[in-house]
């Protein structure tokens, strides 16, 4: 796959793209769908429930009869609302969660695009999410989803910093913004892995990426208690699925990002294991980190607007600006022992 | 016919053919963004504008610019003027003003304006030269940024604190 990716564009090679790029969203559609499933399962356990078990087996069938549901409801508009912005908005948020998804490498061999400033490629397209989510809540005409557009914006604005630079640690170790070669650069036994040399980074990034997400206990946009459902209130039918489907991809990119800036991508954890293809391993630790996620919802409570804020900056912002003085003192002083 | 070679030579490059694609997408958000009513609608025809460009900027292989474009015109600088928008109030709607003879006469003169740009490209002889795609140029520039333009660097980031903590100290007042 990397050898087509240097070849100039000729139709055919658009072609073989295209076609890679639709089987991608079908693969993720259907994982998606069984990620919800897989979160409703999940939280049904933690809460002492069984969790959709009636339609099919186990209850497998459960969300393709959602989806189905909510791709033939009425769509409907509210009257005040700004129609082609509200129809536009769902679009912009999810075009970029799915965009991002090229240039994470899944495998050695498996990836989609070869960019030198991968970290940096899915930060700048993440934000223009935030375009999609404001315009929503404006769009709508309803003062709940306004403040929730509003609150979003405010949230995935002021973690984005604190994301991008705990991540600069990690580029500072690894000398290189392109994923891959930050995958390669940790290789060997697991503790090469840059989770525990950038163990400050990685709680930051961590946190600040469910903070990105929407998820709990940052999950404020979508407060129940106090916004309805926050920016996506108006909407219904298969324009509240993108929105939705918006969260869920951005939430496999979000792990599968984690999984590869702090756990080694494709690496087994210890040579010896090398024999299992890197894929299996990436999938392993995908999942485990998208356990991890579902995990917190189950356990933490919501936290307040003002806490959320001063979270952000009084707190993770100092982190994560300390820890790359910390990383690039530490560079140099081993630079300077190995000679 | 020359410009029919010509014409037939540019359609025959993939990238030739997105150029088209992102620079008629850049100047039709910044048509839409004057001719909408609503501001609300300019500022998202101008994202348009700032996303097509970031995509010339990767034609031309400049990554990092492009990425840059992305992150802070299409994405931040787009969602400051949305808040700035829906923090403020802009219901009223600017009427269009309606005036027949103007309207023709910048017909005309888009036209022969466009006449005149066509033939003197179709006339102009380019030089050939190869120059040679600069790889990870990301690298590069932050080569540069550290080195060679270090001290106009650190005064740009100065300036940068100062208005940050000016606009700090002027909220605050209001505050009071």
């Amino acid at each position: 796959m990397g050898e087509l990716l240097t070849r100039p564009l000729t139709w055919g090679s658009f072609l073989t793209f295209f076609l890679m790029a639709v089987v991608l969203l079908l693969i993720i559609l259907f994982m998606v769908t069984y990620a919800i499933y897989a979160e409703r399962k999940i939280l049904g356990y933690m809460q002492s429930r069984i969790g959709p078990n009636r339609t099919g087996k186990f209850g497998l069938l459960q969300t393709p009869a959602d989806v189905l549901k909510l791709l033939i409801k009425e769509d409907v508009i509210p009257e005040k609302a700004d129609r082609p912005l509200f129809k536009l908005a769902p679009v912009i948020a999810f075009v970029p969660s799915f965009v991002v998804l090229a240039t994470i490498p899944y495998s050695e061999h498996m990836y989609f695009a070869d960019l030198d400033i991968g970290v940096l490629y899915y930060v700048a397209l993440s934000g223009l999410t935030v375009i999609g989510i404001v315009l929503g809540g404006w769009a709508s005409n309803n003062k709940y989803a306004l403040i929730g557009g509003m609150r979003s914006a405010a949230q995935l604005v002021s973690y984005a910093i604190p994301l991008v630079i705990s991540a600069v640690g990690v580029v500072l170790m690894s000398g290189t913004m392109n994923l891959r070669g930050i995958v390669e650069g940790q290789a060997g036994w697991f503790w090469n892995w840059n989770f525990i040399p950038q163990i400050l980074a990685f709680v930051v990034f961590v946190i600040s990426a469910i903070a990105e997400l929407n998820r709990t206990p940052f999950d404020l946009p979508e407060a129940e208690s106090e916004l309805v459902a926050g920016y996506h209130v108006e909407y219904s039918g298969f324009r509240f699925a993108f929105f939705m489907l918006t969260e869920y991809v951005y939430m496999i990119a979000m792990s599968a990002l984690i999984t590869t800036l702090f756990f080694g991508g494709w690496h087994a954890p210890a040579p010896f294991l090398e024999f299992i293809p890197g894929f299996i391993w990436f999938l392993l630790k995908f999942c485990g980190v998208f356990f991890f996620i579902i995990w917190l919802r189950g356990t933490m409570p919501r936290i307040r607007i003002d806490q959320l804020m001063s979270l952000g900056w009084r707190v993770l912002l100092p982190l994560s600006l300390g820890n790359i003085f910390v990383t690039a003192i530490v560079m140099e002083i081993v630079k300077a022992i190995n000679g | 016919m020359q410009w029919i070679d010509n014409m037939l030579g540019f359609f025959g490059s993939g990238s030739n053919i997105m150029f088209l694609v992102f620079a008629l997408l850049a100047i039709g958000g910044a048509v839409f963004m004057i001719n909408f009513t609503k501001v609300v609608h300019m500022v998202i025809s101008l994202a348009v504008t700032f996303i097509s460009l970031a995509g010339i900027y990767i034609l031309l292989q400049a990554e990092f610019v492009a990425v840059v474009q992305v992150l802070i015109y299409a994405s931040a600088i787009t969602i400051l003027m949305i808040f700035g928008i829906v923090m403020t109030n802009h219901q009223e709607i600017e009427q269009p003003l309606a005036r027949p003879l103007h309207q023709v006469l910048v017909v005309i003169g888009i036209l022969a304006f466009f006449g005149i740009v066509f033939y003197s490209v179709q006339q102009a002889v380019f030089p050939d030269s190869t120059v040679e795609h600069a790889v990870n140029n990301t690298e590069k520039i932050g080569m540069q940024l550290f080195s060679q333009h270090v001290i106009p660097f650190e005064l740009m980031s100065a300036l940068l604190t100062v208005a940050f903590i000016g606009a700090i100290i002027i909220a605050k007042r209001e505050e009071e």
